[in-house]
Parts: C-alpha cells; sequence; structure tokens
C-alpha cells in the first residue's frame, strides 16, 4: 500500500511568477492499495512529475511524507528505493548495450543475485515478449522495443510499487497497447502502480481510481464512476478539462 | 561502497573498451597520432634539407667601377657553393631587387666602387647583400654567403698578417672548444638530448590526452546520462550516490590515463623521428631511455594528475544540464591547461615558487623534470599531494551537486 500525506513540493529561486518560490504540489494526499492501478492526471505543470519524483526518492517534498508500509521516503530511502520501480518515457537507454546487458546491469544494482537475475529475466522477457530482441543492441531496436526494455529494467527487483510518468508518451497504438495491457496485468498480480498522464482514453482503459490535478492541488479523486457521478458530465475528458479550462467546456 | 562503484565502472569500461570507435578514439589515436606526425614533419624537414641542399642559388652579382679584381676574388671563392651568379647592371637593381622579393632570385651580391685599391691599401671592403628573410632559399643563400664570405675574409686577413712578418694566431687571445670534434665536449648522459626534447614535449601531450579522453568520456558519464533521462533511473536503486560518483570517475580516469600511457608510448616510438627532425639526420643522438625509477616517478605523477583532471571533467559534467552546455563550459579549463602545457615546453627558467602550488601545472613541471633526469622526490610528492587535496575537493563538490536536485534535474 501506497500511502502520500500532504506532499508539498517547493521549489526555491526565481519563479516565473517572480515571488522568488514556485509551489509545483501542494498538500496532495492519495493511497494506492496493492492490485490498483492509479492515474494521476493533469496538464503540463501540473506537478505529475514533481510528485513522482518525490515518491521515487529522487527529490526531497518540503513537507509531507509518503509511505509504503511503514517505510517513508524521508527516513527509509534506501529501503523505499528498493520497494519502488521508476521509469520515465523520455529516457533514452545507452544503445551501445543489449535488453539482456541492461538488465543484468540493473539487477546488480539492486543487489540481486545472479541466479535471481537470470529468473527474473527469463519471466520479463516472457511476459514482455522480448525474447527475440535482448541480446540485439538497443540502438537497433524499434520504439517500442526500447519502451518494453525499459519497462524490463525498472521491474528487475520485482518492485511492490511501479511509478511510471508518462508511460505512453511518443509510443505508436501497438506498443502503447502491450505497455497498458503489461501495466494492468501486473496490477491484477497484487502489485501497486501510480502512472502520470495526460491521456484520459488510457486513463481511462487502465486506471482504478484517478487523481485530477492542477497548479499542484488535487482537484478531483477517485474511481471513474465516482469522478463522473459527482460531476455534471458524462465522460473523463469533460470532467478533466473542466478543471483546466473552466468555462469553455459546455455541458452535452 | 566499493563494491557497488565497480559494478558502475565495469559498465562504463565495457563501454569504452568494447566500443571499437570509441577505442580507437582513446587509446589508438593517441599511440598513432605522434609517430605519424613526426614521421610526416621528419620526412618532410629531411625533404626540405635535401632540396635546399641540391638547390642551386641564383645570386645576382653588381660589380661596380675599379672593383673587377675583388669580383674575381669573390667568385674564386663562391664556386664550392652551389650557385649560380648572374652579373648585372646598376640600371637592372630595381627589377632583380623585385625578382628577389617575388622569390625569383635569392639575393643580390653588390661589390662597392674601387674595392681593387682599398684591398690593394689593405683597408675593409664593405659588400652588401640584399636578400628576402621570408623565402627559404635566399636565407640559405644568404647563410653560404657569409659562411664563404667569411672564409676569404679569414684567408686574406692571414696574409696580410703572415706580410707583416706576423703568425695569424696574433689574432686569437682566448679560444674555447676549438677542438675539432665539438662533440667530445658534451658530457650530457646517456639518451639526455632526446630525453630533452621530449622531457619538454611529454608534459603537453600528456595532459592534452588526459583532458581530450576525460572530455570524452566524462561528459557523457553524467550530463550525457542527465539528457537521456537515464541518470533518475540509475539513481532509483539500491547503489548510493558517493559510489556511482566514484564509480563514474574511475572510468573517466581509466579513460585519461589510457590515453596519456598510449601518448607516452606514441611519443617514445616517435622518438626515432625526432632525431631526424633535430640532428643532420645521421641519427647521432642516442636512444632515448627510461629507467624503473622514471617509470616509477612518472606513474606517481600521472595518477593523482587524471584523478584531479578527471575530477574536474566531473564536476562540469555533473553541473551542465547537457553534454553540450558542459563542452562549452570546459573548454575555457581546456585552453587554460592548456597554456599551462605549452608553458612547460619552454626550456630554461625555473618557475617561481609560487607556480609550483598551482595544481596541474605543479605535476607538468616535475613531469618534465623526470624527462629530464631532474627531479627531486620532495617536488614530484608534493605536486602529487596539491593533486589529491584539490582532486578531494573537486569530488566533495560534486558529491554535493548529486544531492541536489535543483542542479541534478534542472531542464
Amino acid at each position: 500500500m501506497l500511502r502520500v500525506e500532504n506532499l508539498t513540493k517547493v521549489f526555491k529561486g526565481k519563479s516565473r511568477t517572480g515571488t522568488g518560490e514556485t509551489i509545483a504540489v501542494k498538500n496532495l494526499s492519495f493511497q494506492c492499495a496493492p492490485g490498483e492501478v492509479y492515474g494521476l492526471l493533469g496538464p503540463n505543470g501540473a506537478g505529475k512529475t514533481t510528485t513522482l519524483r518525490c515518491l521515487s526518492t529522487l527529490i526531497k517534498p518540503t513537507s509531507g511524507n509518503a509511505w509504503i508500509d511503514q517505510y517513508n521516503v524521508l527516513e527509509h530511502g534506501q529501503i523505499f528505493r528498493s520497494k519502488i520501480g521508476f521509469l520515465t518515457s523520455d529516457m533514452k537507454l545507452d544503445g551501445y548495450f543489449t535488453p539482456d546487458y541492461m538488465l543484468n546491469w540493473f539487477g546488480q544494482l539492486n543487489k540481486m543475485e545472479d541466479s535471481a537475475i537470470q529468473i527474473r529475466k527469463k519471466t520479463l522477457f516472457h511476459d514482455l515478449q522480448m525474447e527475440d530482441f535482448v541480446h540485439k543492441r538497443i540502438d537497433d531496436l524499434s520504439t517500442g522495443m526500447k519502451q518494453k526494455t525499459a519497462v524490463a529494467i525498472s521491474l528487475v527487483h520485482d518492485p511492490e510499487v511501479i511509478i511510471f510518468d508518462e508511460p505512453t508518451n511518443g509510443l505508436d497504438i501497438v506498443t502503447s497497447k502491450a505497455v497498458t495491457d503489461f501495466l494492468r496485468n501486473y496490477a491484477d498480480s497484487g502489485k501497486t502502480v501510480i502512472i502520470s498522464t495526460h491521456i484520459m482514453t488510457i486513463a481511462e482503459k487502465l486506471c482504478d481510481r484517478f487523481g485530477i490535478l492542477v497548479s499542484g492541488e488535487l482537484q478531483e479523486e477517485g474511481s471513474l464512476n465516482d469522478i463522473i457521478g459527482k460531476s455534471s458530465w458524462d465522460n473523463l475528458e469533460d470532467v478533466f478539462f473542466s478543471y483546466i479550462l473552466p468555462g469553455e467546456v459546455k455541458n452535452a | 561502497m566499493l563494491k557497488d562503484s565497480m559494478i558502475i565502472l565495469k559498465k562504463e569500461l565495457r563501454r569504452i573498451f568494447t566500443d571499437r570507435k570509441l577505442l580507437f578514439m582513446l587509446v589508438v589515436l593517441p599511440l598513432v597520432m605522434l609517430p605519424l606526425m613526426y614521421s610526416f614533419m621528419g620526412r618532410a624537414s629531411k625533404s626540405r634539407r635535401n632540396d635546399i641542399a641540391e638547390y642551386h642559388s641564383r645570386i645576382a652579382v653588381l660589380v661596380n667601377e675599379n672593383s673587377v679584381d675583388c669580383a674575381d676574388m669573390l667568385f674564386t671563392a663562391l664556386e664550392p657553393m652551389n650557385t649560380l651568379l648572374f652579373l648585372i647592371e646598376e640600371a637592372q637593381m630595381d627589377s632583380v631587387s623585385q625578382l628577389v622579393t617575388e622569390g625569383d632570385m635569392e639575393a643580390i651580391l653588390v661589390v662597392p666602387e674601387g674595392a681593387d685599391s682599398r684591398l690593394g691599401s689593405g683597408l675593409p671592403v664593405e659588400l652588401s647583400v640584399y636578400h628576402n628573410s621570408t623565402a627559404d632559399y635566399s636565407e640559405s643563400a644568404l647563410q653560404q654567403l657569409f659562411m664563404f664570405i667569411g672564409m676569404l675574409n679569414e684567408s686574406l686577413v692571414a696574409e696580410r698578417i703572415s706580410e707583416a712578418g706576423l703568425s695569424p694566431d696574433v689574432l686569437t687571445a682566448v679560444s674555447m672548444n676549438s677542438g675539432t670534434d665539438p662533440g667530445v665536449y658534451d658530457l650530457a648522459g646517456e639518451g639526455s638530448l632526446t630525453g630533452k626534447i621530449i622531457g619538454m614535449m611529454v608534459p603537453f601531450f600528456i595532459v592534452i590526452y588526459l583532458f581530450a579522453n576525460s572530455m570524452k568520456v566524462g561528459l557523457d558519464s553524467v550530463a550525457g546520462e542527465k539528457e537521456r533521462g537515464t541518470l533518475a533511473i540509475l539513481l532509483v536503486n539500491q547503489v548510493g550516490r558517493l559510489s556511482i560518483v566514484l564509480g563514474k570517475m574511475l572510468s573517466v580516469m581509466t579513460a585519461a590515463i589510457a590515453g596519456a600511457v598510449s601518448s607516452a608510448i606514441g611519443l617514445k616510438i616517435a622518438s626515432g623521428y625526432l632525431i631526424d627532425m633535430t640532428s643532420d639526420g645521421s641519427g647521432s643522438v642516442s636512444e632515448f631511455t627510461m629507467g624503473t625509477t622514471d617509470f616509477l616517478q612518472f606513474g606517481i605523477i600521472v595518477i593523482p594528475l587524471a584523478i584531479l583532471i578527471s575530477s574536474i571533467v566531473l564536476l562540469v559534467s555533473t553541473f551542465a544540464r547537457n553534454v553540450k552546455e558542459g563542452q562549452g563550459m570546459i573548454m575555457p579549463v581546456y585552453v587554460a591547461v592548456m597554456v599551462m602545457g605549452i608553458t612547460t615546453m619552454q626550456s630554461g627558467d625555473i618557475p617561481p615558487g609560487w607556480m609550483r602550488i598551482a595544481p596541474i601545472f605543479n605535476s607538468l613541471v616535475v613531469m618534465k623534470d623526470v624527462f629530464l633526469n631532474n627531479a627531486i622526490w620532495q617536488n614530484i610528492l608534493f605536486s602529487t599531494g596539491t593533486s589529491l587535496v584539490f582532486s578531494a575537493l573537486l569530488i566533495f563538490i560534486t558529491l554535493r551537486m548529486f544531492n541536489n536536485e535543483r542542479i541534478l534535474f534542472r531542464v
């Protein structure tokens, strides 16, 4: 179970508003249970990436905290990291190496035994249908194959929680489906999945619950039925636009 | 921690030593470039020398009135010179001067009016030679004229002194090293001459390759990872940030040392060509040798220097947003280091004490001392200490940067 409590992140220094600080995320709280996919929805600059970076221990929250079981991101960084797999879609793996080598290497970085790495690789290569290209150099792979490699890398240590920033960005429809199907199956196997996205169709299909984030603040949270039920709209996209472009979306 | 650094290092080294293109640039190029360059320069230099030696200089001679006997004497004296002499008139002086300026004539020798009577009276005759200092053939002709006219002068003076009933030795009160083989007076040790040449050049080339290789590997090491977005997934693992910094630094250092050692070996191979470039091509310069102590001293200097340069590059790489920005930031440092390298190439003055404190520069100075067999352990250890202290400081700052999210994730 991942639990986020009053997470706030303030960046100090020059800001666009000139106040000397930028509040990227403000008092964000949500939780995500094992077997669940939680979608953080929001436009660019809403604070999605900052939230996910805080959850992956890359940056420290200014206040608030996040927990996986009894471990929190502020005090138990290393244990916290062992329980998460983090991935961003704008990542370009070093094309010189093969997926097989990269998985071995990331397994070592996660302090896995060689035998455990071999077993885990076999499972991931099978589940992600990667067997045909694991010994090819990443440079020679298609975008979809590269993305599958990146997913496999983030999951090599079999994390309890997977944090995925914009998982389908830049992917074609087939690869996008393969990734979302995999994430769904991963959650169904009892893992916790948190994604950020601004593509509503993906969110609707993949996520069990959503949080709509605008200017760093959580505007709405719940399942698809909850959110639509509470609003006067009949689809997630219109609900989303009603928050980010109030007044411009009209009832059907 | 060291075990974790090794995981990072092994991957980086695999990248360096199995990528043929990268390996060629980092190791093979420094090895072959100097021998190739010196071979080319040596051949070009030798060919030029031969060409000048075989070249028939064209010298115009203007003989003024009452100077015919003097001119005849000059022609006889200049016979051994590989020269074509042309007699010209006063009226042709301007046009022939133009030919010298344009390189179509090497020099104009002017015999002044009344030279015969001055010679007869035992008075000096002032010859004028017009030449072109920008043309190699003209300068060569001028040197030969100096030599042959000097010889003629000596024989005429000896003749006059003899006529006066004196020995020509009266003109020499004190002389020095006037034996037939000046080489016997040079007590330089085995290899010192080439060692001096190499000693002046090695530090420059070593520092260039230390820096160039550090840049090739180091800028991509962190700034490249930032640019590709892979730094984030590297940090979300069980390996601490200090281990990551150390692992990356060790890989940059390995690449730097590989380049420096290749460059040193290349220079050793190239030293054969230096003989051609520096002597008359007879290979009379003794072979350059390095003893065990020299290698030990070289290693003690170059490894901390590689650590220091790797630390500088890694710090810049960590601070930069991407590789391009890193290249822009490191360039002024690279130029400064090159200037230090060039400074140590100059022989002569011992740098003032305060300059011995300057990191990199002091390593280059003592490295030069090692090749000149003048190294003092105290100086070697001092430069090593300086490099290590500065490296530790830079690694500390880099580590702070690695923990600074504004630096690490700024885009």
